[in-house]
């Protein structure tokens, strides 16, 4: 702002306020002028020459009055045994016995998952089938199936698909052995892991063996022991407790399955394969002995991945079912890792053989399809739980949708890094797909899980209300308000709404 | 260019309208005009003749003065736009708008597809009806019995009581109408009141609201809120709880075992049961000396429901479960089971206010300090 007065209105005033103000000796005897806490200090201080009406200090006595010290707060209770607040927070219930039976549930089965007149209901899990999905960790905690009566999940349009897909790999003639490599995307809270969870049972209805990776993380956060792969390979590590984890994984919920299928190759590298054992036997022992869980790893998955018996082995061979393979958290295989080489340099996710083994199933395969047999890779990345940089996926990502939407690699419209950017070639190599040889292996897709529709989330909502645990009058309109608070049908925020409650009328 | 007819004059065109079309529009210009050149005329010229003939002249001039918008431009041009630098016209008709009705006025044809609230105001303006009666009716009335004669008497009363029911029915009539039929300006029926949930404000309920306020540490609500939701969770998925006679919930709510169906209703029934209704305030005065006495005092709905919460919290302090969310819910369920001290300690308060409530409404003996 302009002052109202000019500079010759103030140069009289400049020139006899000389004359006015207090000489400098005076102004010296108050202090400095533009301090007023420290003269205060200054002159309440007291001297060293002892005057009347003073204060002396005591050898080191503080000058300054000491601060009144907060106390401490000390914790009376004993803190909770170790392990138990994690147990705490990873426990998953799957029941609560007040939620209203629902009537008429149907549950999920070799019918009902191909069933389109059934798109929008929920399906109930099969009992039996809770303990297979528990021992794969295909619950989460922070899903929601503690306030309903029995785990049930929506049949939704990606549901089915998979569904058919599940249902012609199995029965066609034609369609056997065929393979989709899906990398499941999509919003937060939008079904990425049900949608897994919903591929593992129908693995479990269909009799495939399923391997799952519930944490991706697990793997490279340096919580679990490592070691170099052989003399050999210096640069590559084998995670073999991670690798027992695994077998024990498969086994515990394949059992049916492996227990049906015996050795029929040879494996020099594991001694304790003997050819006629069960598959279920030669997991087990990869699950008990974790110095050679990688080697049992490589055997059961030669073994599951042969389309014939070895010379000599023709009695042991039975056909081989399809795999499914789930991978939640792809995004922390995409960074360097927290483990340390040698040179106490962090080691890429790419170079522990675990990771190495499952991310080159993406591509396709050179004499045969990645998965002989048949079978699904879904690989799940997450919206909330990611490293902190994970930009070169979300290009790849990109990538990998244009490819499978036919641009060329080479054409102006493939999408690019920006320039400058820090980016990983490792990443951008392991996720270049091109197109198989063979025709039943399924190019690599990017699948983004939108918001349910309409239809969808009313038989979500009904399932709510039928539950006991929605008091309202469900019409289309409240439907599809709810609809559009949950950003469009987002089925986790669709739940958020349902378990509100709103009493005051 | 600023458009022709803009919002501002649009608004006061409507009331122009209102006022007559035909009464005779002198504008404020012209006025002005007819009694400067008045004033001129006494001051320099005082023969009669002339100040008559000048007034006839200003006369005709108002009555065959030009439009209003003309005359604005006229006006402006001469003001305005040789003061403006870059002689941009800028008349008030630019700069205000023209009144509606007058461009209705000179063009039949825009009349024609004007609006249908200024078509009935002009046919309105033109027929000089009212829309209301401003006669009494007590008169019709009253002239109305004295012509109902001796052997009328009935016939009369017939047509009085048909009379009196038509026009019952008439504004039974016109009451339903307006339930069903929709307000002016409405496309679709008005909503009901909404119930006070669906205010994002106020979302969640009272009590719930203060519930998680109450356990809310260092103003960190997000994570209040999380435990209340595993409140909420567990009340849901635990046993419906076994209620004590002696300990009784208040009456009206469900049953016990539809309680965990609705857990909010659960939370607010167990407050609501256990929360005090006085509190007992120490008072100075009343027995000399300077002691105190707890003198009992009613609580509102809301201080009742904090003093609950409160000893609710304070006993949850005391278990030993690993959650602070799971050891308040724990003390939640025993509350509604009556197994917990918080009863106790209500009922301390109601033993210490009966011996109080003699002093209820009586006056300290001493002066208080100030």
């Amino acid at each position: 702002m302009v002052s109202p007065f000019c500079w010759g209105c103030l140069t009289p005033l400049r020139q006899t306020s000389r004359t006015i103000l207090p000489s400098p000796s005076t102004a010296v005897s108050r202090g400095p002028a533009f301090h007023t806490s420290a003269a205060l200090q200054f002159m309440g201080r007291p001297s060293q020459g002892g005057k009347k009406g003073s204060t002396v200090l005591k050898f080191r006595q503080p000058a300054v009055a000491a601060m009144k010290k907060k106390k401490k707060f000390v914790e009376k209770a004993r803190p909770p045994p170790v392990g138990e607040r994690k147990a705490i927070r990873k426990r998953i219930v799957l029941s609560n016995p007040n939620a209203l039976e629902v009537e008429g549930l149907q549950e999920l089965s070799e019918e009902t998952m191909v069933d389109s007149r059934l798109r929008g209901t929920a399906l109930a899990l099969p009992v039996p089938m809770l303990d297979q999905l528990r021992a794969v960790q295909a619950f989460k905690p922070k899903q929601g199936w503690s306030i309903f009566r029995r785990p049930c999940t929506v049949l939704r349009r990606e549901t089915l698909e998979l569904g058919r897909f599940f249902d012609n790999v199995t029965g066609d003639v034609e369609r056997r052995g065929a393979v989709i490599k899906k990398i499941v995307g999509g919003a937060r809270k939008s079904g990425k892991s049900v949608h897994l969870l919903q591929a593992m049972a129908m693995g479990f209805i269909k009799k495939w063996v399923v391997f799952t990776i519930p944490e991706a993380q697990e793997l490279v956060s340096a919580t679990s022991s490592y070691a170099p792969l052989s003399e050999e390979n210096p640069n590559l590590y084998v995670q073999n407790e991670a690798t027992a984890a695994l077998l024990s994984r498969t086994v515990a919920a394949n059992k049916d399955v492996l227990s049906g299928l015996r050795v029929s190759q040879n494996h020099p590298t594991v001694p304790a394969a003997k050819p006629g054992m069960t598959l279920e036997d030669l997991a087990k022992t990869g699950a008990q002995d974790q110095a050679s869980a990688w080697a049992v790893f490589q055997a059961l998955w030669k073994e599951l991945t042969a389309t014939g018996p070895a010379p000599g082995l023709e009695k042991h061979y039975t056909p081989r079912p399809p795999i499914l393979v789930t991978v939640d958290g792809l995004g922390h295989w995409m960074t360097e890792s927290q483990y340390r080489n040698a040179q106490f340099k962090l080691i890429h996710a790419h170079d522990l053989v675990f990771v190495r083994h499952f991310l080159s199933l993406l591509k396709p395969g050179q004499d045969q399809p990645s998965l002989p047999n048949g079978g699904a890779l879904l690989y799940a990345t997450s919206t909330t739980n990611n490293p902190p940089y994970v930009y070169t996926l979300d290009v790849a990502l990109k990538q990998v949708a244009a490819r499978d939407a036919g641009v060329e690699p080479s054409s102006p419209q493939f999408p690019q890094p920006e320039p400058y950017s820090k980016t990983d070639p490792r990443v951008f190599e392991v996720l270049e797909s091109p197109k198989s040889k063979h025709a039943q292996e399924g190019r690599l897709q990017h699948q983004i899980l939108g918001g349910v529709t309409h239809d969808e989330a009313r038989g979500f909502m009904e399932y709510f209300a039928r539950s006991g645990l929605l008091q309202e009058t469900i019409s289309d309109g409240w439907v599809s308000e709810k609809w559009t608070l949950a950003g469009g049908g987002v089925i986790g925020e669709l739940e958020r709404i349902g378990k509100r409650l709103r009493v005051a009328a | 260019m600023p458009p022709l007819l803009n919002l501002f004059a649009a608004r006061t065109a409507v009331p122009a309208l209102r006022v007559s079309a035909a009464a005779p529009r002198v504008s404020l210009s012209a006025a002005a005009s007819k009694s400067h050149s008045a004033l001129s005329q006494r001051r320099w010229n005082s023969s009669g003749s002339d100040g008559k003939k000048e007034s006839e002249e200003a006369q005709r001039a108002a009555t065959s003065m030009p439009h209003v918008s003309e005359e604005a431009a006229e006006v402006s041009r001469i003001m305005d736009k040789e003061k403006r630098c870059d002689g941009v016209p800028s008349t008030p008709e630019l700069q205000q708008g023209t009144m509606v009705s007058e461009i209705l006025s000179r063009d039949k044809e825009a009349a024609k597809h004007a609006p249908k609230v200024f078509q009935d105001q002009i046919k309105k303006a033109q027929s000089g009806s009212r829309s209301f009666s401003t006669s009494a009716r007590r008169g019709q009335l009253e002239e109305q019995k004295p012509s109902g004669g001796d052997a009328n008497a009935d016939a009369s009363d017939a047509a009085q009581a048909a009379m009196v029911q038509s026009m019952i029915a008439q504004v039974t009539e016109q009451a339903h109408a307006a339930q069903h039929e929709l307000a002016p300006g409405l496309k679709f029926p008005a909503p009901e009141t909404l119930p006070r949930t669906e205010n994002y404000r106020s979302r969640y309920e009272p009590l719930l609201e203060q519930f998680t306020k109450m356990m809310m540490r260092d103003g960190k609500l997000g994570i209040a809120e999380k435990n209340m939701n595993f409140i909420l969770d567990h009340l849901r998925s635990s046993p419906p709880p076994n209620l004590n006679p002696r300990r009784p919930l208040l009456p009206g709510g469900p049953p016990a075992p539809q309680l965990p169906l609705n857990p909010v209703k659960y939370l607010t029934l167990i407050i609501d049961s256990v929360a005090p209704i006085i509190k007992n305030k120490p008072m100075k005065g009343f027995t000399g000396g300077g002691a105190s006495v707890p003198i009992p005092v009613p609580l509102a709905e809301r201080q009742r429901r904090r003093a609950a919460i409160k000893w609710i919290l304070d006993a949850s302090d005391k278990r030993r479960d690993t959650k602070f969310a799971q050891r308040v819910a724990n003390e939640l369920v025993a509350v509604a089971e009556g197994r917990s001290g918080v009863w106790d300690r209500r009922d301390l308060v109601y033993k210490v206010g009966i011996q109080g409530r003699a002093l209820v409404g009586a006056k300290p003996r001493t002066r208080s300090r100030i």
